[in-house]
């Protein structure tokens, strides 16, 4: 196992590579530039800036100054091997790192309350669906869960908004920081995810429930009540376990819109708008990071179907 | 999509096809249909989903007015009988008038004939996404999995790479350099204005004055065939060293037909399914692309556009967004329910289980 | 079913307790707070570096310049200067300082401290730094006025020192020019050359603006700067005219959707809101909201420019026939509906020269007749023989509509089709500098009111960008440069009012290089117990606000 782990984590640099390589190059393929202006910059401010930040190298040596390979132009090796993710062109007093160690935390506690719901919804929806399949109750719950898919991020936060908060008045409009602002935004996230757990959770129950070891934990008398729980749920959480790291990496990627929304300060708006702004180093470091990210959600989905799943081996 | 897809994947690697069942492909099919034709959910997806390929093939016979036409007096008309479903202020500042049934947007503009219209971009986006995801991941899945050895681990390392992309990120950057460096090339003999000729074609072919089609569906499919590719070569996997392949095999039968005569027919089922409930997956990507303003260009309508501006005036008009965010409610309900009935149909384990 | 109960169970406790503490949070707002929304993360607070007007709102409370416009006349008041004055030859400009304001640290949690007063060596420093090639100041531009500061800025001299700028003594600074310029009052009180703490500066890098670091001299304090969420201003104690300041603390929100702000006003958790245009009927017709509403200008113009070498463009009676043949009262009134106005000049109401309002000044107004008739005069009746035309503007909804406007307008009007096409924002302009299409859009906002920033800073066909390509051999060109060049070096108020006059007029009339079409306006609502003053360019000053209790 630990073998297994080491060389899934060595597979890690190629691929970080790899991608860093190809983002560089989309980044530098959008035409214009940091530094276009509605009002142009005299040709000597543009190069001051260009020299400022190194862009006047040639494109090649900024990739590998970035990476920290080669020596930047202040004869330092600074770059994402010595950990150091690069300046913002549009903030001068804040660089990538800055902007990880302010935002992700972010990110991440929205994206861990949305999967909190989604599991807390989903999980029972799912249940109630597969032990009253093709009942009422069935058809009501994945009719819930597939409006949870069907609408969009971008009308429920406005319609959380005027109900919750401008008529209810349960809830402040937008803003981070109290609890209570962080409860619309996290359902409204959650709730898409919410549905995909309901669904897996039905498929994988009505699975479950079939099962030899069921029909015996039945003949032996145990209470229905007691299958379900001890013998049934727990095996039919397996493939639902093993979505929930790549479900949370999709979470804490996704947050753009609920940012936008309810004015939340995480990582989304970065990557948008440092597109648009052609600010390189927020570009690279973002996809960067979020790669590190999703390839460890997978590795952690990877190791705990393992413990659930006696029957999976890695060598 | 990743986790769906990867949950199917799940759920179907190592159940093979029971014995005995692949000698009797086409039965195996006739039976799917009889059970999806006794889903009922199921067929209603089925009819909404021709409903709405319907309306966006006859969009320009149905729709009242063209998609564009609009009188910037009439802008934000509310329909009368909105006002009596939705009692309470629209009465007090609203354009009230009957011409347009479902209202008029900031522009003036029919909200009904953009949903009409609508449909041209939000369905081709779903269904390209699907196709592109079916023929790249269905044939590098099946490559990868059918010669196996070095072949197979050097194409699975690079869906392993394409996986750990951040996808919606990767789309992002994909649209704006397609939008930017394809989207204004004026300049014949380069590879971008061949790009911007053929994305023209594409509009054209989907009945639209311009949109930038092209780009959404190159962006979406670019990152959708890896999870297909896996789950197609896992299936193929299991399958080869069946007695059936090996027999082909050995009476001489071409890779090629093997692959196409008798390992897809018994494959095609699971990633049907997958492909089927994907298609919602990227019609939500356009909505979220027209939220950022990497959609469809204006006037195009698309239900995303319509919706990420109608979302911005719910407090006051509503009707902006509400229908057409119904619109694409129903068409992922009907999804949903037709890609559901698929698998109930074609998975052998849910057999006899209603 | 005891696994689900427990989970409804936690979900009901974690709503409840939200529901508890939103309702906690609430009615905490004293008179003295005030809750804004800066509507987005100001990517700078360093004066020197700021470019946009978020940024420029923060150092307006923050930083205090030698000189400030008052918010009604626009004329230059005093600030950080008492008085000024300049040399007969128009070259040497000298302010003499307060004495009285001080330097203030404050490191959230502690006392704030009076660092050492501002001198003005402080504004010798700052106007350097400015100007010094490693800041890489994007607005340094506007102080090549100032003698050696352009050399200084592009390099062509190392010596820092040899910019225009000395501190006579602790409390007199004076200026010493290229060229006469009578609006440098204004230029001298811009953010770029506010006085700047050399020691925060030299300690903290470019970590001197966080809060806990920064020194300031204004009449707020940086408490708190969460970045992209908030901002938090607690009044300066030790602010000259600290007595004056009767707001004590100002909470900025980070709103970037405009619905949600004004979401957030209605709700009571902003105090003042821009109106969504989508939302501009239900304000007015509503009897609360429509007392709270006002429509301020703002000093900015929005215009089509033309490629003039561009055929067909290279005819000025095309160009005039384009720019008679578009009604902008009725694309106000039909599009924007922000209470705009239309133009017939470039630069707007307010700005000093501008002949906005000069009943003299006839411009080109909606005249569908004449317009017909020109564009026969020229040799294309009905539009007939002329080639494709492109308008090109960058993506945006907003733009796209008053393009659509246009497209119809020339149509009907001038039975003219023309295409429309757009770029996305970085690649529009590098379009549109290296080789502007036909027509295309941009608009422009004073930096200070002055027409020099309008006419030479932008349309001067060496000096300026010259994206509409117009010859600087061409005569009217020529007239153009001389008159503006002219006005630039005058100090005599009533000849320079009579050169730009005649600048604008070569420009929106005589030679319709470009067609004006709206000056801006912002519409705002504000709480009504909120007393406030707006600043048509350079940042609120809430400093002169009050909030009565509420």
């Amino acid at each position: 196992m630990a073998r297994y782990i080491v060389r899934r984590l060595l597979w890690m640099i190629p691929v970080l590579f790899f991608i860093s390589i190809v983002t560089f190059a989309l980044a530098h393929a959008v035409p214009g530039g940091p530094f276009d202006r509605e009002k142009p910059l005299p040709a000597e401010i543009v190069a001051n800036l260009n020299k400022y930040y190194g862009l006047d190298q040639p494109l090649w040596k900024q990739y590998t100054d970035y990476i920290g390979l080669t020596r930047n132009p202040a004869g330092e090796f600074a770059g994402v091997l010595e950990g150091k993710f690069g300046p913002s062109y549009s903030s001068r007093s804040r660089t990538v790192n800055d902007i990880f160690r302010d935002h992700l935390p972010v990110s991440a506690t929205l994206g861990l309350a949305a999967l909190a719901i989604a599991v807390g919804m989903g999980v029972p929806l799912g249940v109630l669906a597969a032990l009253k399949q093709n009942t009422f109750w069935d058809y009501l719950s994945m009719a819930v869960a597939i409006f949870g898919v069907s609408v969009p991020v971008i009308v429920l936060g406005p319609l959380f908004i005027l109900i919750f908060a401008l008529t209810l008045h349960w809830f402040p409009v937008a803003g981070w920081g109290r609890p209570s602002q962080m409860v619309m935004p996290s359902f409204a996230l959650g709730l898409g995810s919410s549905a995909i757990i309901a669904r897996l959770t039905r498929a994988s129950m009505l699975q479950v429930i079939r099962e030899d070891y069921i029909r015996t934990a039945r003949a032996k008398g145990l209470s229905e009540r007691m299958v379900i729980i001890r013998h049934a749920l727990k095996n039919a959480f397996i493939p639902v376990a093993t979505i929930l790291g790549p479900m949370f990496a999709a979470l804490v990627t996704g947050t753009f819109v609920t940012e936008q929304i309810f004015a939340i300060p995480g990582m989304g708006k970065y990557f948008i708008t440092s597109i648009t702004n052609r600010d390189y180093p927020v570009v690279m470091g973002t996809i960067l990071l979020y790669a590190v990210f999703l390839v460890l959600a997978n590795l952690v989905v990877d190791i705990t179907y393992a413990f659930l799943d006696p029957r999976i081996q890695y060598e | 999509m990743t986790t769906q897809e990867r949950a199917v994947q799940r759920l179907t690697n190592g159940t093979p096809v029971p014995k005995g069942q692949e000698r009797k492909v086409t039965n195996l099919w006739l039976d799917a249909l009889q059970r999806l034709l006794r889903n009922k959910a199921a067929v209603l997806g089925g009819i909404i989903v021709i409903l709405l390929i319907l309306m966006a093939i006859f969009a320009d016979q149905i729709a009242p007015y063209h998609y564009a036409e609009g009188d910037s007096n009439e802008n934000y008309m509310v329909p009368l009988w909105l006002t009596k479903v939705m009692p309470g202020h629209m009465e007090k500042y609203a354009k009230i008038g009957d011409k347009f049934i479902l209202g008029a947007d900031y522009l003036g503009r029919d909200i009904l004939s953009r949903i009409i219209y609508g449909a041209r971009v939000s369905l081709p986006v779903g269904f390209a996404g699907a196709l592109t995801a079916l023929v790249i991941g269905l044939v590098y899945g099946s490559i990868s999995g059918y010669y196996g050895g070095k072949v197979d681990n050097i194409m699975m390392r690079i869906v392993d790479i394409m996986y750990a992309f951040p996808t919606m990120l990767l789309i992002i950057l994909l649209m704006a350099f397609f939008k930017t460096s394809f989207g204004g090339a004026n300049e014949p003999g380069t590879a971008a204005y061949t790009f911007n000729q053929i994305n023209k074609i594409v509009d054209r072919f989907l009945g639209l004055e311009g949109g930038g089609m092209l780009f959404i569906f190159m962006g979406i499919g670019i990152t959708a065939w890896m999870g297909i590719a896996r789950l197609a070569r896992g299936q193929i996997l299991s399958l080869k060293e069946k007695e059936f392949i090996e027999a082909a095999r050995m009476i001489g039968a071409s890779d090629l037909r093997i692959i196409v005569r008798h390992i897809l027919p018994n494959i095609i089922g699971p990633i049907l399914v997958t492909v089927t409930l994907n298609i919602p997956g990227y019609i939500s990507t356009e909505v979220f692309l027209s939220f950022i303003g990497l959609g469809v260009d204006p006037p195009t309508p698309s239900w995303g556009s319509m919706i990420s501006e109608g979302s911005r005036a719910i407090r006051s008009y509503p009707n902006q967004v509400l229908f057409p965010a119904l619109a694409l409610a129903i068409t992922m309900f009907a999804f949903n329910f037709l890609g559901d009935g698929l698998r109930d149909a074609l998975d052998p384990r849910m057999r006899g289980t209603s | 079913m005891l696994h689900k109960k427990r989970l409804f169970g936690l979900l009901t406790i974690l709503m409840v307790l939200a529901i508890v503490l939103s309702g906690c949070a609430k009615g905490k707002a004293t008179a003295t707070e005030i809750n804004l929304n800066l509507g987005t993360e100001p990517p700078t607070a360093d004066p020197a570096l700021a470019t946009d007007t978020t940024s420029v709102q923060v150092d307006e409370l923050l930083f205090l310049g030698l000189t400030d416009f008052d918010d009604k006349t626009l004329e230059v008041i005093p600030e950080l200067a008492t008085e000024w004055s300049v040399s007969d030859d128009g070259l040497t400009w000298t302010f003499k300082m307060r004495k009285d304001v001080y330097w203030v640290k404050y490191e959230p949690g502690k006392k704030p401290k009076k660092m050492r007063k501002v001198t003005a060596h402080d504004v010798v420093y700052g106007v350097k730094r400015t100007l010094n090639p490693e800041t890489a100041s994007d607005y340094a531009y506007v102080d090549y006025i100032i003698k050696n500061a352009e050399k200084v800025n592009t390099g062509e001299l190392k010596d820092l020192d040899a910019v225009g700028v000395r501190a006579v003594d602790d409390y007199t600074v004076e200026f010493t020019l290229e060229q006469a310029a009578g609006y440098f009052p204004g230029i001298a009180g811009m953010w770029v050359n506010r006085p700047q703490p050399q020691e925060a500066i030299e300690e903290f890098g470019d970590k001197w603006t966080e809060p806990g670091n920064i020194w300031v001299n204004g009449p707020y304090l940086l408490e708190t700067w969460e970045h992209e969420n908030r901002m938090v201003m607690v009044k300066n104690p030790y602010y000259y005219d600290a007595k004056n300041v009767s707001i004590e603390k100002i909470n900025w929100a980070m709103v970037v959707e405009a619905s949600t702000a004004f979401a957030m006003y209605e709700n009571g958790e902003l105090d003042v809101a821009a109106v969504p245009l989508d939302d501009m009927d239900r304000v007015k017709a509503d009897p609360q909201l429509s007392k709270e509403l006002y429509i301020a200008p703002m000093l900015c113009t929005y215009y089509y420019g033309f490629n003039v070498t561009k055929p067909p463009f290279d005819n000025v009676k095309v160009r005039q026939a384009f720019s008679y043949a578009l009604d902008r009262q009725k694309l106000i009134d039909t599009v924007l509906k922000g209470g705009q106005k239309p133009a017939k000049t470039f630069a707007c109401p307010g700005i000093f020269g501008s002949p906005a309002e000069d009943p003299n000044f006839e411009g080109i107004t909606f005249d569908p007749a004449k317009a017909k008739q020109l564009l026969a005069e020229a040799g294309y009746p009905d539009g007939k023989g002329l080639p494709e035309i492109t308008l090109m503007f960058n993506t945006s909804e907003g733009h796209q509509k008053i393009a659509q406007f246009a497209q119809q307008s020339w149509k009907e009007n001038l039975g003219v089709e023309v295409k429309l096409a757009n770029q996305e924002w970085k690649v529009y302009l590098k379009t549109i500098t290296e080789d502007a299409p036909q027509i295309w859009r941009l608009g422009w906002c004073a930096d200070y009111p002055d027409e020099n920033n309008w006419v030479l800073e932008v349309f001067h066909p060496t000096k300026g960008a010259n994206r509409c390509k117009w010859n600087p051999d061409d005569p009217a060109a020529k007239r153009f440069m001389e008159v503006v060049e002219k006005a630039a070096a005058s100090s005599d108020p009533a000849e320079r009012k009579k050169l730009y006059f005649e600048a604008e007029k070569i420009l929106c009339v005589d030679q319709a290089i470009i067609i004006p079409l709206y000056y801006y306006t912002r519409v705002v609502c504000t709480k009504p117990y909120v007393k406030r003053t707006y600043a048509p360019l350079g940042g609120e000053h809430i400093d002169k606000w009050t909030v009565e209790p509420h």
